[in-house]
């Protein structure tokens, strides 16, 4: 018998084709201009690391005392930003999470060119970028290898093996919807859906082969959330600084990872979904779903801020004392309460429904966020080494313009290449979206929090 | 209990009043309840007083961390919106929250025999007294845990209302669960966090007073809550059987889902645990080294706490990676009594070598009082099962996915 | 193929699509290629997979994986026997995270390439039946039939609620 169609409420696979299809069409003057900024701070970028490169790293801030700063800062910042995206794109679709669909592209994206990011600044960060290559194994006549023991080595192999994977889940993920565009374009952008999609057509054993891979890819990347911020954060917890020796630096920094990314999900969906009207596919659902996560990661960060000043006074170990004594109340204290009320204090408006649904206050906060959290990678990186044992090495750091224009232009870089590809690719992803359509059409109708309308 | 394999009824819902325990059940519960009673009164004028008050408080912080850790588990479905198996698996994670007040009761036990479990009383330590003396640290963990036990029992009470269940049965929406439970459950979720790392310093941490790690407070709690997740597998695991036929728990999906669980949480044990070791073990700080290798490196602590990482960790993790072996009840009830053995002496080997490091105390002491802690425990978590056999045999359950 | 031709039913919605997969079987006609626009169990089960073989290809990689960490790091640790910070040349705890990471390394690009071999693809040419429309919001389901069983084949689609029925010579 022939089953009827069930007449449906709500956004349909066409609806949803519609929506992310009209982001991928030819964009406007002022889409350019942004990504002409974007790269002319990348363009500026360069050439004081050129200049770097020619003059040494004299002409930074660095110096015996805080030897690890801006740039190292800025890879653990990228880094963590990249972590979120694995844990909303992976381990939510372990978890069978729903309102995951409409937001991980984004996220996973986001992963890809924050890992992008955060690879440049070691390889900045060297005086001789050129022998960078000495960090991985290869033969070689005197027998001389990296030495396994080193967290840096570690950190050489965690952020190739995630950035490796990230790449391969976005194109996984990224091929089915790749050939939904592929089928309507034409002219230059026909051929290059042709070729990312790989000929995808949809069939059965495609789908079962997809299918299978997806999921072992999800169950693989899911450990990298974790492993891989541990690692780095391992690449201080191994010193025995007074403020990076800490046992609980490992799920510290992975919390404080997809705190600081989730927020930063958030600050590019919510322009970019008022800007091409996609309302009705990343609904105010996702966006509190997200804000939810925020919330919960912040006091993760708040705990572990408790858990290491309590520790310190617990020790009574005098040089621990001092060291966050400075961190405090020193030359660069007003770190310290940046980050207590950037990290601490704003994300706990998140506990209010109407905040987390109102999209203008949501974006503020994750900017608070996004800045509290540099500054807290900067608070541990640089300021922990500004006392450290050898009082003769005692200096305080100041950034050069070379370190803050790099920094600077490494958010171009970011942008630069997300809003490239947000334009080009699809940045939603059609198939999940659709895989999950009853839950979109639960989200379109709003009325998830009994009592609260 | 016989089980009647009946032919599938139409919904009619169970009353927990309709629910009898066997009179074996209660009656072995309440035997070993007051053998443990018997043992520790017999140990105590034997003069044993450290041997009972070192087993005392890994009893007490092993069950209790059950007993909360359950709760707290309940509050995290909610949060996370989780009805794979409807109203059941949250009557589960509630079924020992009767042990709470008991516990709490326990916990003043301490007192009377803290000269034997505090080295800091007899020694104290000068820079570390504002912190570590009597008064104040059984005035903050008290409140802590009465804090937390009347948040539990009120969050309890709001879980088993109407409105909630009705929220557990329907899967297929995105609604948040009501009001009351949006309150309460990241209060219960804050206050386990912070009430569990301050035991987890208090109380274990403090027995090696020199020591410190950061992590410890996390780690702690983490394995607390694996344990309460063994724990509900197993139950769903025995009751699978012992139900009549169409229960929630016999379900492959549901103890897919435990398993998944019981899984998840155990690599993030060891997470947790390798976490503290690399650091320290890099470092080699020998005020954090002791710590570690007294239990690990050195006889006569290192088989058991190898004992209790195969235990807690690489057993659950290999034998449970697979989506099959999760779904077999055999298979995941065995893990799940290892993985019960293995946190229990975990907590074990985490408190006592601070106080003896050069030999392990085990004997008829132990033995019988751990086994007055289990009848205890059993006993105060009756009502709470009777809830959980109730709502199970009813076939009017929400969908699992 | 002389006298075999291509039946193609479009079905809107993944039940109608299930359903007309079932009919076919209670017909004893299997379905050559089934499109669709989203991954779907029910279809897979319907046809009667079992699971894909990219599994084996991953677990098979992520040993390697883990092999390759512990030689490498063991073998260049012994090369060149140096003792750094104290540590024992054959440091267990940092060798179990390069082992780690390249477990995980392997394992992925495995599951990649599995997925890639299994399928076929790249799959330079568009597949007979292939209709614009199954990348976005229909259900296709080919059958490679003789000629004489082409009316059969089309009125079970058309029954289990066919969109429409498209056919083309093999």
């Amino acid at each position: 018998m022939a089953a009827a169609a069930k007449p449906v409420s709500g956004p349909t696979y066409a609806d949803i084709d519609r929506g992310v299809r009209k982001i991928m069409e030819a964009p406007g003057l002022a889409y350019w201009a942004w990504v002409g900024f974007c790269f002319t701070l990348v363009a500026i970028a360069a050439a004081l690391w050129t200049r770097q490169i020619y003059e040494g790293l004299g002409v930074t801030g660095l110096r015996q005392g805080p030897m690890w700063a801006m740039y190292i800062t800025n890879f653990v910042f990228w880094v963590g930003i990249a972590h979120s995206g694995t844990l909303i794109s992976a381990i939510l679709y372990l978890f069978r999470t729903r309102w995951r669909t409409a937001v991980y592209r984004v996220a996973e994206t986001m992963t890809l060119f924050a890992v992008l990011t955060a690879g440049l600044f070691p390889i900045i960060h060297v005086g001789r970028p050129w022998y960078a290559y000495w960090l991985l194994p290869y033969p070689n006549e005197r027998s001389l290898q990296p030495d396994f023991r080193s967290p840096l080595v570690w950190d050489a192999f965690a952020v190739s093996t995630y950035l490796t994977i990230s790449a391969l889940f976005l194109i996984m993920g990224l091929i089915p919807d790749v050939a939904n565009a592929r089928d309507v374009a034409k002219g230059w952008r026909k051929v290059l859906y042709s070729i990312v999609s790989l000929g995808w057509q949809g069939t059965d054993t495609q789908w079962q082969h997809w299918s299978m891979a997806y999921l072992l890819l999800a169950g693989l990347a899911t450990p990298l959330v974790l492993s891989v911020h541990s690692v780095v954060s391992w690449d201080f917890a191994m010193a025995q600084l007074p403020g990076w020796h800490s046992t609980i630096f490992a799920p510290y920094f992975v919390a404080g990872a997809i705190f600081s990314g989730v927020a930063m999900v958030l600050t590019l969906v919510i322009p970019m979904r008022k800007i091409m009207h996609l309302e009705d596919l990343i609904t105010d659902w996702h966006l509190d779903s997200l804000a939810k996560v925020i919330l919960l990661t912040g006091l993760i960060v708040t705990y572990s801020y408790g858990i290491e000043s309590f520790m310190v006074w617990y020790s009574k170990d005098p040089i621990e004392m001092m060291t966050f004594h400075e961190r405090y109340f020193g030359y660069h204290g007003w770190v310290f309460w940046v980050c207590i009320f950037c990290n601490c204090i704003v994300p706990l408006a998140l506990f209010s429904p109407r905040i987390r649904r109102n999209t203008v206050l949501l974006f503020i906060i994750t900017i608070f966020v996004n800045i509290g959290m540099w500054f807290e990678r900067f608070m541990i990186v640089a300021v922990s080494q500004e006392n450290n044992f050898n009082p003769s090495q005692w200096a305080i750091y100041h950034p050069s313009i070379t370190e803050i224009m790099i920094t600077v232009g490494s958010f171009g870089w970011f942008l630069g290449l997300f809003s490239l590809f947000a334009r080009f690719m699809p940045i939603i992803s059609m198939t999940e979206l659709k895989e999950g359509i009853h839950w979109l059409r639960e989200a379109v109708r709003d009325d998830y929090y009994p009592g609260l309308k | 209990m016989s089980s009647h394999s009946e032919p599938s009824k139409p919904a009619r819902p169970v009353s927990p009043d309709d629910v009898k325990i066997p009179a074996g059940v209660v009656g072995t519960l309440g035997v070993l309840t007051a053998v443990g009673v018997v043992a520790f009164i017999a140990a105590l004028s034997a003069g044993l007083s450290q041997r009972v008050w070192e087993i005392f408080l890994v009893n007490l912080l092993f069950f209790l961390g059950v007993a909360q850790a359950g709760v707290a588990a309940s509050a995290a479905f909610y949060l996370t919106q989780a009805r794979w198996a409807g109203q059941v698996q949250y009557r589960l994670a509630e079924a020992f929250v009767a042990f709470l007040p008991v516990g709490f009761v326990l916990f003043w036990g301490l007192y009377i025999g803290r000269i034997e479990i505090f080295p800091w009383i007899l020694h104290p330590i000068p820079d570390k007294e504002s912190w570590l003396n009597t008064p104040f640290l059984f005035a903050r963990d008290g409140l802590g845990l009465f804090i937390i036990t009347v948040l539990s029992l009120w969050f309890v009470k709001a879980s088993r209302s109407e409105e909630a269940m009705e929220w557990t049965a329907d899967s297929a929406n995105i609604k948040m669960p009501p009001r009351p439970i949006r309150r309460l459950a990241p209060a219960i979720g804050i206050a386990y966090v912070l009430v569990y790392t301050l035991l987890a310093f208090d109380l274990v941490m403090s027995l090696s007073p020199l020591w410190r790690s950061t992590l410890f407070g996390w780690y702690f709690f983490a394995g607390a809550w694996w344990s309460a997740l063994v724990v509900m597998a197993l139950i769903a695991v025995l009751l699978g059987r012992r139900l009549p036929a169409g229960n929630v728990f016999s379900r492959p999906n549901v103890l897919h889902d435990y398993g998944k669980l019981v899984f998840a949480f155990s690599v993030f044990w060891v997470y947790t645990l390798f976490a503290q070791y690399i650091v320290i073990w890099y470092g080699d700080i020998p005020i954090e080294t002791f710590f570690i290798v007294v239990r690990d490196h050195y006889m006569p602590w290192m088989p058991l706490s190898w004992s209790a990482f195969v235990l807690v960790w690489v057993i659950p993790f290999t034998v449970l990676m697979g989506a099959r072996p999760k779904r077999t009840p055999a298979i995941l009830g065995t893990v799940a009594t290892l993985g019960i053995i293995g946190l229990w002496l975990e907590r074990y080997v985490l408190v006592v070598p601070s106080l003896s490091p050069h030999k392990v105390p085990f004997g008829w002491v132990e033995a019988l009082m751990t086994l007055g802690f289990l009848g205890l425990f059993g006993l105060c978590s009756l009502p709470g099962m009777k809830r959980v056999i109730a709502a199970a045999s009813s076939t009017a359950v929400g969908e699992s996915e | 193929m002389s006298g075999e031709i291509d039946v193609i039913g479009s079905f809107a919605t993944e039940e109608m699509c299930v359903h007309a997969i079932e009919e076919l079987k209670d017909a004893r006609i299997k379905p050559t290629r089934v499109f669709a626009p989203i991954p779907s169990e029910h279809i897979n089960h319907a046809l009667g997979y079992g699971r894909s073989p990219v599994r084996a290809l991953v677990l098979t990689g992520g040993i390697t994986g883990i092999l390759t960490g512990f030689a490498v790091t063991i073998g260049t640790s012994m090369e060149w026997w140096l003792n750094a910070g104290g540590k024992p040349i054959v440091s267990l705890p940092p060798f179990i995270i390069i082992a780690f990471e390249l477990m995980i390394l392997f394992g992925g690009t495995s599951a990649v390439l599995g997925f890639l071999l299994n399928s076929r693809m790249p799959q330079l040419d568009p597949l007979p039946g292939y209709s614009e429309r199954f990348s976005s919001d229909r259900f296709g389901v080919l059958v490679r039939c003789a000629e004489s069983e082409k009316d059969r084949v089309e009125g079970i689609l058309k029954e289990a609620g066919a969109e429409t029925v498209a056919h083309q010579a093999a």
